[in-house]
């Protein structure tokens, strides 16, 4: 029968734009509506979508809490914390690869890829899946509105790479990134907003699941300015949950061999059980660590006591306030210069951590906000700004690491220091050292180190069109801009001619623009024959319902509808019923509202009696 | 060629050649404005720190890009370049050595390369300090060598501050292009940068001390 459509309640005060919190563990979303930041709650409580992807054989690939139950059935298809292999190569996450179940490798172009079922993805790709299902829960769960533009924050401490790769992400998922925006500040901006927090000096100490930040800011008048920012982009709960692993690898070994020790099931679920006993531990003075891998024949359990975790995270935590340390030096402040402290990330929910914190700044800090969702609050908060919302609020960050280049010798000549506000720019002069010669190479990089080595490469920039003239003369400024997202761009012109030179960028551990595009190109591909497979999933369901439906209400209407009006509603229930069954997208739509204008006659009268009915009290075959 | 004083729009006076405040257009200035111009301040050593703050916050508040992401290529393209500009001139006034630095080069002094001294009296005294760095920098954390640094922390801070009060005295009133003083101006500075390089280094010795466990 047809359908009778109830009009949605639309919010008209929400903004088209979201901002969403890419974490190592989770992932959220938050909008802006009734003027203010609310997180997206699919299923009407939880916000936290887990950033877990599981490839199954064949099909789609699931994203979030279903794809984390795959982990220890599944572990060399569930492919989680990408986080960390964003904008990296295999040399810096050597330490971490043997805690991964799933096969990582390095291309000769430098870029990470992971091998599933055959398939390589890069890290791009994969945190793109978890930004489509991100995004579309959050557009579902707002009844249906597609919103194409998000905030996507990142930590302080990314440096131009791993912030590529997001944006990249991005742009794969399909969203539109209006800014990659620091998480530490957008923790800063929610509690702005809130008011919970009085402003002047506020030390932001941000410890997540992969990563630690540590900014400090002045929030004043509704500017936040970011003083100076540190952290460790390899340093967060994942560590933490592998102390704990330690225990379980070191009892087991005595009864299993390495090789099953280092099984990926196993791994797994000593990995899932860690986080539960940490988790745990927060709330209770001593948790169970346990876990069973049936197929395995392995069945473990044992008690820790918070004491036994504390003494085990210890040193890092410890490392987090070296951090503290030098942001303070560079902001040029003492701890008794701090107002506030704001606590942001799940994994500072552990008390240890929070009586450190308490210990070293000298005051309790703020924790009135979820650390989990904070940071997505202020992504929408930022959102609003940026979609015109308004310029009550300035936000003014810095970029996190000293770009230079690299010099004759290997040293490294500082082109832009830390901690400088952004967006921000240097020029730096060149000339030729032969006659004629036309193109200049260099190498970016980024860090503190003296020697170009030591720091992290952007890659080889190769300038293009310097006008032909004798070694030295040609004078070339180079202008070096890092924009308010904290990604550099570079741009060249001889000076003597006024002529733009050429640059082409071949980044280290990133994609190309080509690249992209032609990932984009493929996906767009794939994306047709996957949404056409959901869409004929959704008609089969709906036809069955309206099936259902008619021969339920068939037998009292018969003997109401005109001769003419059964036969069309017979013919159309025989074609459905024919085309049920082929997966032609086309054939089931048409079918369908074929369908649909056959029992309109039935729905109207049906509405009819009951409205009749209702209205006189008589039965509906009395009508 | 002057800067233009009045905006091409409304008319008003410009307070800074990247934007008018105050009817909110966006402006390509004609050439490179230097930092003074940048925040609409006379070209001289004296700067009030609060002023500059001021004027930071109320230019960026009309040019930060954040506020023009819904705009026109060129608009966001004025908004990205003029405060990136804005940001560059506010890191040289903010900060005393670079602001003397840029001074006496605009007024035609001697650069670096071209005058490399420092003062004679100061050359003995990074004698002494240097070797102490030196023996703390190769000592353990928590050694004897060590316990000195913070006092010499101190010294060397109380020293940097007189070196640029004499600068300050140097350059008030403003010399004449090429005036002989600037070459003096220029080894104090000269003797400044290896007074900020020498406590970059105690600064890095105190966090690993500190970072000692």
């Amino acid at each position: 029968m047809g359908y009778i459509e109830l009009d949605v309640l639309n919010d008209t005060d929400a903004a088209l734009v979201m901002g969403i919190d890419l974490g190592t563990t989770n992932s959220l979303a938050a909008t802006w509506q009734s003027g203010r930041p609310v997180v997206v709650r699919p299923d009407g409580r939880t916000a936290k979508i887990p950033s877990v992807i599981h490839f199954p054989r064949d099909g789609q690939p699931l994203v979030g809490q279903q794809a984390r139950e795959q982990a220890v059935v599944d572990p060399s298809h569930t492919i989680f914390s990408v986080k960390r292999l964003m904008g990296r190569g295999l040399a810096d996450i050597a330490a971490e690869l043997p805690a991964f179940p799933f096969p990582i490798g390095e291309n000769e172009r430098g870029l990470l890829e992971i091998d599933v079922h055959g398939r390589k993805y890069t890290p791009q790709e994969l945190s793109s899946l978890i930004l489509m299902r991100v995004h579309d829960l959050a557009c579902r769960a707002l009844g249906g509105t597609e919103i194409a533009k998000a905030v996507i924050t990142v930590p302080a401490y990314f440096d131009d790479a791993q912030r590529q790769a997001t944006r990249d992400a991005a742009r794969l998922a399909g969203i539109d990134v209006m800014r990659i925006i620091n998480e530490p500040t957008a923790a800063a901006l929610a509690y702005g907003l809130d008011r919970s927090c009085e402003g002047g000096t506020v030390v932001v100490y941000d410890l997540g699941g992969g990563t630690f930040d540590v900014s400090i800011l002045s929030i004043e008048k509704g500017v936040f300015r970011v003083l100076s920012t540190a952290g460790d982009t390899h340093l967060g709960g994942d560590d933490l949950d592998r102390s704990l692993v330690e225990i379980i690898s070191a009892e087991l070994g005595g009864t299993l061999a390495a090789e099953e020790l280092a099984d990926p099931a196993l791994l797994q679920a000593a990995r899932l059980a860690a986080e539960r006993c940490k988790i745990e531990l927060s709330a209770h003075p001593e948790a169970e660590l346990s876990f069973v891998v049936p197929h395995k024949g392995v069945h473990y359990r044992r008690n820790v006591t918070r004491e036994e975790l504390e003494q085990r995270i210890a040193p890092f935590i410890e490392r987090t306030f070296d951090a503290c340390r030098l942001a303070l030096s560079d902001a040029g402040l003492e701890t008794g210069d701090v107002d506030e402290v704001v606590l942001v990330g799940g994994s500072t929910r552990i008390p240890a951590v929070r009586e450190r914190v308490e210990e070293f700044f000298g005051r309790p800090p703020h924790m009135e906000l979820n650390p989990d969702e904070v940071v997505a609050l202020g992504a929408a908060v930022q959102a609003r700004i940026l979609a015109g919302g308004s310029r009550d609020l300035l936000l003014l960050d810095v970029t996190p690491l000293s770009l230079g280049m690299e010099t004759m010798g290997g040293a490294v000549s500082k082109i832009i220091a830390r901690n400088s506000t952004v967006p921000c720019q240097a020029t730096e002069g060149f000339t030729t050292y032969v006659d004629n010669q036309t193109g200049l190479d260099f190498n970016v990089v980024q860090g503190e180190r003296e020697l170009a080595q030591d720091c992290r490469s952007l890659g080889r920039f190769q300038l293009t069109g310097i006008p032909p003239m004798p070694a030295g003369m040609p004078r070339v400024a180079v202008r070096f801009h890092v924009d308010a997202d904290g990604v550099l761009t570079v741009s060249a012109r001889e000076q003597s001619t006024g002529k733009t030179a050429g640059i082409e960028v071949r980044p280290m551990h990133g994609l190309t623009d080509e690249e992209v595009e032609s990932m984009l190109q493929a996906s767009i591909e794939h994306a047709r024959e996957d949404f056409d497979a959901s869409r004929v999933a959704n008609l089969e369901t709906e036809i069955g319902i309206m099936l259902r439906a008619t021969e339920k209400s068939m037998p009292a209407a018969r003997e109401h509808l005109d001769p003419e009006t059964l036969a069309d509603l017979e013919d159309a229930t025989r074609a459905v019923r024919a085309a049920l069954g082929g997966k032609d997208v086309h054939t089931l739509q048409k079918v369908r509202d074929d369908f649909e204008r056959a029992t309109l006659p039935l729905a109207a009268l049906l509405m009819d009696g009951v409205a009749k009915a209702a209205l006189s009290g008589k039965r509906l075959d009395e009508v | 060629m002057p800067p233009r004083t009045s905006c091409p729009r409304c008319g008003a006076p410009l307070e800074t050649p990247f934007c008018c405040v105050g009817c909110g257009r966006l402006l390509r200035p004609e050439r490179d404005p230097t930092p003074f111009e940048a925040f609409g301040l006379e070209p001289r050593y004296g700067v009030d720190a609060a002023e500059l703050e001021l004027r930071l916050l109320r230019f960026s508040r009309s040019l930060h890009p954040d506020f023009f992401a819904t705009a026109g290529v060129e608009e966001r393209a004025l908004a990205e370049e003029g405060s990136a500009a804005l940001n560059a001139a506010y890191e040289i006034l903010a900060d005393d050595f670079r602001r003397a630095d840029w001074l006496v080069a605009a007024l035609d002094g001697p650069s670096e390369s071209d005058e490399k001294e420092m003062p004679r009296e100061f050359l003995l005294e990074v004698l002494e300090w240097s070797e102490e760095i030196e023996a703390a920098r190769e000592a353990r954390p928590g050694a004897p060598e060590r316990a000195r640094l913070p006092a010499l922390a101190a010294a060397l801070r109380s020293r940097r501050a007189e070196c640029m009060r004499g600068v300050a005295g140097l350059l008030a009133p403003r010399p004449e292009r090429g005036a002989p003083v600037l070459a003096e101006v220029r080894r104090i500075l000269n003797a400044v940068r290896y007074l900020d390089r020498a406590l970059r280094e105690l600064e890095v010795l105190r966090l690993e001390q500190a970072a000692a466990r």
